[in-house]
């Protein structure tokens, strides 16, 4: 019976690994819809987070592997020992204790200095640099409010920069959120009634919105094209209704958008008598 | 008078309808519950219930013989809404058991086993089976029919897949719109309660938001865009991603439910007066308070029939009118819902300024300031010195419309019975749109079913209107913040400019 557990246990670890191991080629990943590589995040900074998921991703698998190496190995050992044998108990091992206290430490000190640059330039700092190596500037496109339940959009008119207070010629929309491929841009978060949370996937950018705060959220695109933009928090019974459109394109199509919104916005409806 | 009933994978079943011969022509019968989700109902009004049992029964029937129930909707032809399927024409014959046909519009796909309603020819009428889709072919436009027992001719009209559209609009309203706005349409959906203002209950015909002319019905463009953008400040939500054809037909949808929802009331108020538990308990009421009085100044009179000889009463009268004049009243009902409906669409009915706006100076604005606290407008009253909302008429309790009982609560109340804030203008939120045709138009024809009046035409000029809308359109950005010395009351609104 012990051999029958042993093997069960590292059958089980054997498939597990290979399941994990091939399904990114399996489709078995991130959303992935043609233009992406394995669900490859559309923002440069995305791009970093994804370096430090795969990085710990390799940490956890390494120590994975060779936990179950050794979980087998002592499974198997003790299934097939022989009664005269004698057993070896490691329990109360100064050193084996000593190992595995310091070698996670130094791993997880490790990973906490590492991903220090990303969370800054996430949420202390810009990050892209231009070609000439200055950071590039971040263009603040809109004011995003989340609602119960829907996401409402002020931009300040083309050529203007956004205030904090609503202007007379500023563009609303709604669900839509419009910005320029390539730039770094930041968006104003807020929300009218409880907490919501800002969510692009493909960009990995995720922000709470805070009653009575206003957060400043920054993120680039790569890619010129339509991502999905959700809300990630459970704000009440009609949170899965916030789903809405991040319409990334390039900034001579993101300033034609805005003038053909601002002109319907502000049609007078005067149309002249068909003779 | 028969119905077909029209379900895809589904064959035919004829009913019988209540009052022979009132409508000539043009009922078919969609069966839109083929496996559609739980069984839902239509609710009646109370007024409904409080009928008599006769004429009860009966508008309780004409109503399912004319809209059917959310699961087996009926589309009353005369009505003009977009139930939807592809019209077409027979061009020719092609074999035993197929047409060559002419199609009006684009015909993408026709799937199989969509059923065919004839519209005329020898195979048109209630009594020909149900024929259905068994083949098409996008190029040679060859139709294979199944269930034929003699091919149509050539000229013969039909439409394939009728109601299709009123089925998809229903089921994305259940989807998306039920829980707010009730099925039947009556604001009364499990989560509608909760909400301030309520949803709209639209089977008074009456939306607020709309291009047209007051008195007018809403376009389709008008209640398209209330979808697509949802109303800011209330908890009507855009759903902007729901897809055109969708959002099409949940507006179809919502027309229908209002038309149904009207025509039940425009009947009810019709009999109410005579036919209903209520009136008679009136009557009898009266009447034998009249004998008491006659009494009590011993004069001569009459005892009053108990309250069972009038209900008896009542009842054969309806017997008879339910013969000679129900028909009518019916008939004129759905006639005056039809034109209305109609008109709706029609480019007259659509509120377009005679000029552009007036520029938006200083001096428009002061126009319209003086304008806004002139008693030509009383806008003050409602909207108040600041435009906060807090006029005098907040503060007053009124009556309810057509009676002389008031509200029991202060301020103004639509004409759902909700109370009501006149808009706070110094938000810059508009429900009924930002753009300055839309606040045009509010002026123009006031917000329908709320205290909100028309000003258009009679009472302002469209250049006064534009002042106004410029005056408004600048209170969220005025200088003229309300100091606090004022008892954060009346800035410098109501002063006389100063040239
Ligand atoms: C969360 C609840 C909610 C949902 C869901 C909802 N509505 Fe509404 N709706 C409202 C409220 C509240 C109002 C009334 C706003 C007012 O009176 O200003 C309203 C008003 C309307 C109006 C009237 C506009 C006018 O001009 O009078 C229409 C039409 C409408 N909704 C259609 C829909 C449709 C179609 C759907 C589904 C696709 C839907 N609503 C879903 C809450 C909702
Ligand atoms: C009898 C009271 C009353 C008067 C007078 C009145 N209003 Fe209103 N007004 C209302 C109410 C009530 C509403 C809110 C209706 C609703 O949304 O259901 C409203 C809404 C509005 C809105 C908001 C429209 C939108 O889309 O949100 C504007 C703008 C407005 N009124 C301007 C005016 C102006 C300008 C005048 C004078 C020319 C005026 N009102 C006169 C009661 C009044
Ligand atoms: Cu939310």
């Amino acid at each position: 019976m012990g051999r029958f557990w042993a093997l069960f246990f590292i059958v089980t670890a054997v498939i597990t690994f290979v399941v994990s191991w091939i399904s990114p080629s399996m489709g078995w990943w991130f959303p992935t819809d043609g233009v992406a590589v394995f669900g490859m995040a559309q923002s440069t900074l995305g791009r970093k987070i994804d370096d430090l998921f795969y990085l710990i991703l390799w940490i956890v698998s390494v120590t994975f592997v060779a936990t179950n190496v050794a979980l087998g190995y002592a499974l198997w050992r003790g299934a097939t020992i022989k009664p005269e044998e004698k057993v070896w108990f490691s329990h109360g091992s100064h050193s084996l204790e000593v190992i595995w206290t310091i070698v996670p430490s130094v791993i997880l000190l490790f990973i906490a200095l590492y991903q220090l640059d990303v969370w800054a330039a996430y949420r202390v700092r810009g990050f892209i640099k231009d070609s000439d190596g200055k950071p590039k500037q971040i263009v603040a496109v809109a004011e995003v409010t989340a609602r119960q339940f829907e996401w409402r959009i002020r931009y300040p008119a083309r050529g203007k920069t956004l205030k904090p207070i609503p202007q007379a010629d500023d563009i609303y929309t709604v669900n839509e959120l419009h910005v320029p491929t390539g730039d770094l841009v930041s968006i104003t978060l807020r929300t009218d009634d409880v907490q919501h949370a800002f969510f692009v996937p493909e960009l990995r950018v995720k922000q709470d919105a805070v009653p009575g705060k206003l957060i400043p959220v920054w993120f680039d695109t790569l890619v010129t094209k339509d991502y999905e933009m959700l809300c990630a928090e459970l704000c009440g019974w009609g949170h899965y209704k916030m789903k809405a459109k991040l319409v990334a394109q390039s900034t001579e199509d993101f300033e034609a958008w805005k003038d053909k919104v601002s002109e319907e916005q502000f049609d007078d409806g005067y149309r002249k008598p068909a003779e | 008078m028969m119905f077909r009933v029209i379900c895809p994978n589904s064959t035919s079943r004829t009913t019988r309808l209540s009052f022979q011969g009132v409508i000539v022509c043009g009922w078919a019968l969609l069966s839109l519950g083929c496996g559609a989700g739980p069984q839902a109902e239509f609710k009646y009004r109370e007024a409904t219930d409080d009928l008599i049992s006769d004429a009860e029964r009966s508008v309780k029937s004409t109503l399912k013989d004319s809209f059917g129930t959310p699961n087996e909707l009926v589309a009353w032809e005369r009505f003009p809404i977009n139930y939807g399927g592809i019209k077409g024409a027979v061009a020719s014959a092609a074999g035993d058991k197929a047409v060559i046909v002419t199609l009006e519009g684009e015909s993408e796909k026709i799937r199989n086993k969509t059923p065919i309603l004839w519209l005329t020819g020898s195979v048109a009428g209630d009594k020909t089976p149900l024929v259905t889709v068994a083949g098409f072919n996008a190029e040679t436009k060859q139709l294979t029919l199944a269930g034929v027992s003699e091919l149509p001719n050539a000229g013969d009209r039909f439409v394939v897949g009728f109601g299709e559209d009123l089925q998809l609009g229903r089921h994305v309203y259940m989807k998306n719109c039920m829980h707010c706005h009730g099925v039947s349409g009556d604001g009364d959906g499990p989560t509608g309660q909760f909400l301030n203002p309520r949803p709209r209950d639209y089977r008074n015909g009456q939306f607020k938001f709309t291009a047209t002319k007051s008195g007018e019905k809403a376009t389709r463009d008008d209640l398209h865009r209330i979808v697509k953008y949802g109303i800011p400040g209330t908890y009507m939500p855009s759903f902007l991603l729901l897809g055109e054809r969708e959002t099409k037909v949940v507006v179809e949808y919502v027309r229908w439910l209002a038309i149904r929802g009207e025509f039940e009331k425009r009947l009810v108020a019709e009999l109410s007066s005579d036919y209903s538990e209520t009136s008679i308990a009136d009557s009898v009421r009266k009447a034998e308070a009249a004998y008491a009085e006659k009494k009590k100044n011993k004069e001569e009179a009459e005892k009053p029939l108990s309250a069972n000889k009038v209900a008896k009463a009542a009842a054969s009268e309806f017997a008879k009118y339910s013969k000679e004049d129900l028909p009518a009243a019916i008939e004129e009902t759905a006639n005056l819902l039809t034109d209305a409906w109609t008109r709706a669409e029609e480019p007259d009915t659509v509120i377009v300024p005679s000029i552009h706006r007036v520029d938006d100076t200083a001096e428009s604005r002061e126009r319209g300031r003086l304008l806004y606290m002139s008693d030509k407008t009383k806008c003050y009253t409602c909207h108040g010195m600041t435009g906060r909302g807090d006029g005098a008429a907040t503060e007053d309790f009124w009556p309810k419309p057509g009676t002389t009982e008031k509200f029991a609560n202060r301020g103004l109340h639509d004409e759902w019975g909700n109370q009501l804030k006149p808009r706070n203008l110094t938000l810059g939120q508009y429900r009924g749109g930002r753009r300055p045709i839309d606040l045009f138009r509010r002026m123009y024809a006031g917000i329908k079913g709320t205290p909100m009046p028309a000003f258009g035409g009679t009472a302002l000029k469209d250049n006064e209107i534009w002042d106004l809308v410029n005056f408004v359109m600048s209170l969220p950005y005025s200088s003229r913040q309300p100091s606090p010395a004022a008892g954060g009351n009346m800035a410098k609104l109501d002063e006389k400019p100063a040239h």
